[in-house]
């Protein structure tokens, strides 16, 4: 385990992380670091840090909570470089501790608060769009953020892992600590509530029925 | 017609079947209006919290996030720090003083008396180098410096140290000035963008 972490998620009995393909480019930049090269920390971060702002975004729901949990990620992981296991999946460990980060600050912060539309635009926003499309767009986004917002950590987490980082069954569950029968039921759990929230609240159009 | 499968689309959805459920699932479905269009919602909820949960950050900050970190991750790998800390630009500064002072004295005719000292033989460097030398190991300070005949503590306590040194030659006379500064505790880690 990893030191200084609050392992929330790793109750249900621990598998080892996933095994690193044959050649891992991050463990070869982890052992520059560990030699001493500490500008090699650059090229891990711009490797991975889009993905583990996404990730912080996507359990956290804050822009500036996640922002803090991927500086306090890579922190973590630079100070704690020495306990990664070589032969494992190096970016495995580090979603790991990411999501160890967020259920931190997530617990001292709170219930999420619910998420306010905003007129802040996406990347990649700029699809031209009818007005009317444009509304169905937002008010959908809104809607899944809260229906997100609302699910309990444990379901959340499995939800993004699952559903929005694409990973496995077996590799949530090892990233969260839990068997890979309980993230199955986590996420599923997750995407009902979240079809049931949306469904409820959302203008019936011709477009989308939920 | 089979009893419903609404309660395990959501596994279903996710790919979170034995094989022979999905199957048993699919037949079901074929005939079944009600669960293909509940299933047919869960899609459709799924792609849409695929949409509206992209992340909504971009190159600028990923960049300001790296630049954050590699901040604290510079100094904290850095060598603790020693006291006192001296510029190294300060420690370059101070020998080529040192041997600038002693080159002069060395040109100078011998006169019967001795040259008073009246203050610095050269002019002292501009204190903020924009190209510092290579950072030098702290002992090399102690090299830099002779054994001194005399030292005098500094006459203000702001200004510069003012260290003199009588060589075994009456006629020369080393003068050093130096002004020693703390560094800040780290120089860039408090930049924002
Ligand atoms: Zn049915």
């Amino acid at each position: 385990m990893f030191p200084g972490t609050q392992a929330v998620l790793m109750e249900e009995g621990l598998s080892p992380l996933p095994e690193a393909p044959a050649a891992d480019p991050l463990e070869h930049l982890v052992r520059r670091i560990r030699s001493g090269e500490v500008e090699a920390f650059e090229d891990l971060m711009a490797r991975t840090e889009g993905r583990i702002l996404a990730l912080a975004w996507r359990m956290l729901g804050d822009r500036h909570l996640a922002e803090d949990a991927a500086q306090e990620t890579y922190l973590r992981v630079f100070r704690s470089l020495n306990s990664f296991r070589l032969g494992e999946r190096f970016e495995a460990w580090l979603i790991r501790i990411a999501v160890n980060v967020c259920c931190d600050l997530a617990r001292k912060r709170g219930p999420a608060p619910a998420p306010v539309e905003s007129l802040e635009t996406l990347e990649g926003d700029a699809v031209p769009m009818g007005a009317e499309e444009a509304v169905l767009f937002h008010q959908r986004r809104t809607l899944v953020r809260q229906a997100v917002a609302a699910l309990p950590p444990a379901e959340r987490a499995a939800l993004v892992l699952r559903d929005l980082e694409g990973l496995s069954t077996e590799e949530a569950a090892r990233i969260l600590g839990v068997r890979p029968v309980t993230v199955r039921s986590q996420a599923a759990s997750a995407r009902a509530k979240v079809q049931a929230f949306c469904a409820r609240r959302m203008k019936p159009t011709p477009g989308g029925r939920p | 017609m089979t009893t419903h499968v609404l309660d395990q689309l959501p596994l279903w959805v996710g790919g979170d079947l034995e094989a022979a459920e999905m199957a048993a699932v699919d037949r079901h479905m074929e005939g079944c209006p009600t669960c293909r269009a509940a299933s047919e919602d869960l899609r459709a909820s799924q792609a849409w919290t695929q949409e509206a949960m992209a992340s909504p950050f971009g190159a600028a900050d990923h960049a300001r996030l790296r630049r954050a970190v590699m901040d604290r991750v510079v100094v904290e790998s850095r060598p603790r720090p020693r006291s006192p800390r001296m510029r190294p630009s300060l420690l370059a500064a101070a020998a080529a003083l040192l041997l600038a002072s002693l080159t002069w004295a060395l040109h100078q005719p011998r006169p019967a008396t001795p040259v008073p000292v009246t203050g610095p033989a050269v002019p002292a460097p501009a204190p903020q180098d924009p190209k510092p030398a290579p950072p030098l190991p702290h002992p090399a300070f102690a090299r830099v410096a002779p054994a001194p005949a005399r030292a005098e503590p500094p006459t203000t306590p702001t200004g510069p140290t003012r260290i003199e040194f009588q060589t075994a030659d009456p006629t020369i006379r080393i003068i050093w000035l130096a002004q020693a500064k703390p560094l800040p505790e780290t120089e860039s880690s408090t930049e924002k963008p």
